[in-house]
């Protein structure tokens, strides 16, 4: 997972990197060694973690990915989606069902692939023909029909009961335990769906995708349909949750009706703004927070997720708009500058950084709005 | 025969619950230009507190009252001290803060009262009366009534009043409306106070049917903003008429289509919309915006 580079490669660069008051991370060597580090980093700790550490890390690798697929469509396209969770579940159950049919696993990841990107492409050419917050009023039916549907057909799903799979288990011979080639299978698939999801976002379709989040006549104008590429970047989430699904068989090894239930979807949203909407180290850290904070709520007292997580959303949509990940970037400016120059009201689903020039025009505009 | 009847009275009563909820999202939108998923969290809220009253020995029609004034009261707060700032800004902002005011609501309910069933009592009898050989449930008629009454005294505000008239201005157009004097703010807290007011309103009709859970109108907000899809932004009327729309054919499909069941009816109302989006892409009631940019 080479991702600290994407944080790194927007800030300008030649003048500051070489300026001994920059932080280490923007300094040359770093932005070389950092990925490579990062790498054997991953490698080892695997190795070297307790097996309840690597189940978290391994979920929290499972969430990150769900989170960067609700980030494709939300937080770089700017469509509120209340359903991506359904496209974990629906992964995670056309992943069980194959296991269990003793499909060969290639072909049952390339299904688990392709149905949940099927389904959502159906689902985006009705929904985005109405604009604005149609996407997030249709989708949010997704998780609400998901799981009776479910629960019906249990010919395939195994109704409330749910299904199980065990199928990843470490190899013979190479002395690991089922643990340890888990979280290593999440890191590499993981890995792979976030250097893709990053080159995606960067280029021309990512370009594509904040013009229409930013201006949807302006993207008409330019030639770039808005309507194409909100389908497009659904797609992309839908194909990217299923992917997800297929981690959460190979950690959690079951699934129910409840995986994809109204409640978690709203927590992957929660924990897409909190990480960061628009930002790929964002999703990360969504994942984190969506792992995490109901392991340490359940310690404590099991009924005060929801109320944490609610509190949590909006205190950070009111100090910290860019989610954790912009966290030391705002504390950068706040020590460098006067407590005056302080940006208020950007929009969480805001490309925090990787979209280059065009965020800061698009921040001053909100400002403008938010003052009305 | 009997049983279709039954069926489109009962109907007609759960689609009026989505229709007043329904109808509270379309008088926020209007008024702010947003779509509140807390809409439902909070008429939970506020059913809640009316059946922590009768818990004390409240009598029942009291406690709906009261519940309904603290929820024009939470809603009035949470337009001035949590919306306001993200009003006028991106939509997409404001409604993931909806949606943490849902989570945040749902967390407090939960936290306060569990997440285990309470029994609400019922405004109406259990009773069936028979009408011309069909006998219908007094409670689907009590609901469908209460809710149609509400709606009217709403229409009545918003046209025979002087605050009506302000509310209306200040939906139309806010910065015209400040020009001429209105408090703006406070006319937007009012109109949130009175779309929290109704959502109250229905939370305490349909408590006794669905038990009283910090998740209990979830579903009902997804019937809700399917009604506020196929009915238009635009339209308190067509948003009610397809609220009504949705409570008859879900329950007519549940029993009459073996598919769906039950248990499926909840994806009745997206089989329509899907439909109704092929066919007519602004809703069935709403007019098509043409923005010039």
């Amino acid at each position: 997972m080479a991702t600290p580079s994407t944080s790194t490669s927007s800030t300008p660069s030649t003048s500051t990197a070489s300026s001994p008051a920059s932080p280490l991370w923007q300094r040359p060597w770093a932005r070389w060694a950092g990925p490579p580090l990062i790498v054997v980093v991953l490698a080892v700790l695997p190795l070297v973690m307790t097996e309840s550490a690597n189940d978290t890390l391994a979920r929290i690798g499972v969430f990150a990915v769900a989170v960067l697929g609700l980030n494709v469509v939300m937080g770089y396209t700017g469509q509120v989606s209340l359903g991506q969770i359904f496209f974990l579940g629906l992964g995670a159950y056309v992943t069980a069902y194959g296991v269990q049919s003793g499909w060969n696993i290639v072909l049952v990841f390339v299904l688990t692939c392709l149905i949940p990107a099927v389904v959502g492409l159906l689902v985006a050419l009705a929904a985005a023909r109405l604009g604005g917050l149609a996407i997030a009023m249709v989708t949010i039916a997704l998780p609400i029909v998901g799981v009776p549907l479910a629960k019906r057909l249990s010919d395939f799903t195994g109704g409330s009961q749910g299904l199980s799979a065990r199928f990843v288990e470490a190899p013979e011979g190479s002395g690991l335990y089922d643990d340890q080639w888990q979280l290593y299978v999440v890191l590499v698939i993981g890995g792979i769906v976030f250097l893709l999801t990053s080159l995606l976002v960067r280029g021309k379709y990512g370009r594509a995708f904040a013009i229409v989040k930013g201006n949807e006549n302006v993207a008409s104008s330019m030639g770039i349909s808005p309507y194409r590429y909100k389908v497009l970047a659904f797609t992309i989430a839908s194909l990217i949750g299923g992917v997800s699904g297929f981690l959460y068989m190979v950690v959690v090894q079951y699934t129910s009706p409840e995986t994809m239930s109204f409640g978690h979807s709203i927590e992957l949203l929660v924990a897409m703004v909190i990480g960061g909407a628009g930002s790929i180290v964002g999703s990360i850290l969504g994942g984190a927070f969506y792992v995490v904070v109901p392991d340490l709520t359940n310690a404590v007292d099991p009924s005060l997720t929801a109320l944490l997580q609610g509190a949590l959303l909006l205190a950070v949509l009111f100090v910290l708009p860019g989610g954790l990940v912009s966290l030391p970037r705002v504390l950068m400016r706040r020590l460098r500058r006067s407590p005056a120059g302080r940006g208020s009201a950007a929009p969480p689903t805001t490309p925090s950084s990787t979209t280059g020039s065009g965020t800061a025009a698009e921040e001053t505009e909100t400002e403008r709005q938010g003052h009305a | 025969m009997g049983k279709f009847v039954q069926l489109v009275v009962d109907g007609l009563s759960t689609g009026s619950v989505y229709g007043a909820i329904a109808l509270a999202i379309v008088l926020v939108h209007q008024a702010t230009g947003l779509i509140n998923f807390a809409q439902g969290g909070m008429a939970v809220l506020a059913t809640y507190v009316a059946w922590r009253l009768t818990v004390n020995d409240v009598p029942l029609i009291f406690a709906i009252l009261v519940s309904i004034l603290f929820s024009f009261v939470v809603g009035a707060v949470v337009e001035r001290w949590l919306m306001r700032r993200f009003e006028r800004g991106d939509p997409d902002t404001a409604v993931v803060v909806t949606i943490g005011l849902l989570t945040l609501i749902t967390g407090i309910c939960g936290w306060l009262w569990t997440y285990n069933n309470q029994q609400f009592p019922s405004l109406f009898p259990l009773d069936t009366v028979s009408f011309l050989g069909v006998s219908i449930s007094i409670r689907s008629i009590g609901t469908t009534l209460v809710i149609v009454v509400a709606m009217i005294a709403l229409q009545g505000l918003f046209v025979g009043t002087k605050l009506g008239l302000a509310l209306r201005a200040v939906a139309i157009n806010p910065e015209s409306a400040a020009s001429s004097g209105l408090p703006v703010g406070r006319l937007l807290m009012v109109g949130w106070g009175l779309a929290a007011g109704l959502g109250a309103v229905a939370g305490a009709l349909v408590a006794p049917q669905l038990t009283l859970t910090p998740g209990m109108l979830d579903s009902t907000l997804v019937y809700a903003l399917a009604a506020v899809i196929l009915g238009g932004l635009t339209s308190p009327i067509g948003v009610v008429v397809a609220a009504w729309i949705i409570g008859v054919l879900e329950n007519l499909a549940a029993v009459y289509v073996p598919f769906i069941g039950f248990d499926l009816k909840v994806a009745v109302p997206f089989i329509l919309i899907f439909v109704v989006l092929i066919v007519r892409p602004q809703g069935l009631f709403g007019r098509k915006v043409v923005v010039r940019v």
